[in-house]
């Protein structure tokens, strides 16, 4: 059906777990989006992923339908779970709260490719290693 | 009543990341991102004739927004939230802002911009849970909005409604080309067609439409084909519906004409107006002549005839 864009709305969400409270149902609301609907199609795209915040990008059309993709969980998301850090360090500098071996790392860029702006694993790991530095989680080699 | 604290962080680009996982460690339970960035970028990859979203600030900071629930504890998660934006040392600083946001049923709530509609002159377009009590002449679509489907009331789909009232005549064969949530096609069984196809290359758009189908009444005569729609034209259609874009209707048209048995019509909507000429000329080189031409705001539907044996 023929229908022009009217927002972008982006959000990150719990996967499999998605309620119609706030954020969804403000964000959502305001552009009168059936919110149930967008709920129960998010929960069951996101379901395998359940644990993990996935950021989702919301494009609704004029006649208030929409659409959405979903995008890999946050690179400081997956960053903690695997340091199974509850909190980043607030002072990343001077406090180190988690150590994870560099393989890991290369896990998450590898997963994070599709949404990164990197040409290479390798540039992807950079980026996920300055997310960890940023978030007081030693690299070690392993 | 005020249930929520809507706590809204405006931050460098580079915090956004950092800025959403501190009020996810907050409790907020999920954020919602305003970014200008995210805008541009949906814009550079959509045909502008499909674009209606303000144009961001230029120099607009992203704004990250989270919610929690007024009870105890409130005042320490919020100084907690300060304290570690502090510590992200971003330049410039985030700015938090706070505001009371009424509890709202927002599971239901959006229902409110639903109403029963009247497109055409026998047509009532109306969701479920809405009572509607049909005069004697009125033929009336129940569609739910879900994904595929918002409001039976957007130009492109009035403007294919009414010519569909116009054109249909009892026992037609009608293929509905990008059917969405169904309500052409639909329309098009309540208005007497004997035989309705309706294609949609978008497994979710068939789903719904069949939802839809089968909500009226009409199943019996109306089927779903996913797929291209270029490759599922069979010949011998008596009416050929189309609400797509411009550029797909031009290069539909041969196809329609070709599927189309003599003095079939197609119908095709979703066209811009500046792009009008364009769908006329495709018409004209298929062989199909322009009956009838409408227009509401910035779109055009065509009504093309093909020529009687």
């Amino acid at each position: 059906m023929a229908k022009r864009v009217s927002a972008i709305v982006k959000l990150q969400v719990p996967a499999g777990k998605a309620t119609p409270a706030p954020p969804v149902g403000p964000a959502l609301g305001q552009h009168g989006v059936n919110i149930m609907a967008f709920v129960k199609e998010y929960n069951e795209r996101t379901a395998a992923q359940a644990g993990l915040i996935i950021p989702v990008e919301i494009t609704v059309y004029e006649d208030r339908s929409f659409t959405f993709v979903t995008k890999t969980p946050p690179a400081a998301v997956l960053l903690k779970k695997a340091a199974g850090l509850e909190k980043a360090s607030g002072e990343p500098k001077a406090k180190k709260v988690a150590k994870i071996p560099r393989s890991k790392v290369r896990e998450i860029a590898e997963l994070k490719m599709p949404d990164l702006n990197a040409a290479s694993v390798e540039a992807a790991m950079l980026m996920v290693e300055g997310t960890a530095r940023s978030m007081g989680i030693e690299i070690v080699e392993g | 009543m005020v249930k929520w604290l809507e706590i809204s962080v405006r931050t460098p680009v580079e915090g956004v990341e950092r800025v959403s996982e501190i009020l996810l460690e907050i409790g907020t339970g999920g954020v919602a991102i305003e970014d200008p960035a995210v805008i541009l970028e949906y814009a550079a990859r959509t045909q502008p004739e499909e674009w209606g979203v303000p144009e961001p600030a230029a120099d607009g900071l992203p704004l990250v927004k989270g919610y929690l629930p007024l009870e105890e504890g409130l005042v320490r998660r919020v100084a907690e939230l300060v304290e570690s934006l502090d510590l992200l040392a971003l330049s410039p600083a985030p700015e938090v802002s706070t505001r009371e946001v009424m509890d709202e049923d927002w599971s239901n709530s959006w229902k409110a911009y639903y109403k029963p509609v009247q497109v055409g002159r026998r047509l009532v377009v109306k969701p479920s849970w809405e009572e509607y009590h049909a005069r004697g002449w009125e033929l009336v679509i129940e569609i739910d909005p879900g994904m595929a489907f918002g409001c039976g009331t957007h130009a492109t789909t009035s403007l294919c409604l009414g010519l569909l009232e116009k054109y249909i005549r009892p026992g037609m064969t009608v293929y509905d080309i990008g059917t969405g949530s169904g309500i052409l096609a639909v329309a098009a069984a309540l208005l007497g067609a004997g035989q309705v196809t309706a294609v949609d290359i978008d497994p979710v758009a068939c789903r719904t439409a069949g939802e839809n189908i089968e909500r009226n009444g009409v199943a019996d005569r109306v089927g779903v084909v996913q797929g291209d729609l270029m490759n599922l034209l069979g010949a011998g259609a008596d009416l050929i519906v189309a609400n797509i874009i411009a550029s797909v209707i031009t290069g539909l048209a041969p196809q329609a004409a070709g599927a189309l048995a003599p003095g079939g019509i197609f119908v095709a909507s979703g066209i811009i107006r500046e792009r009008a000429e364009e769908v006329v000329a495709a018409f004209t080189g298929a062989g199909l002549t322009v009956e009838e031409q409408l227009a509401e705001g910035p779109w055009v539907a065509l009504a093309g005839k093909k020529q009687e044996l």
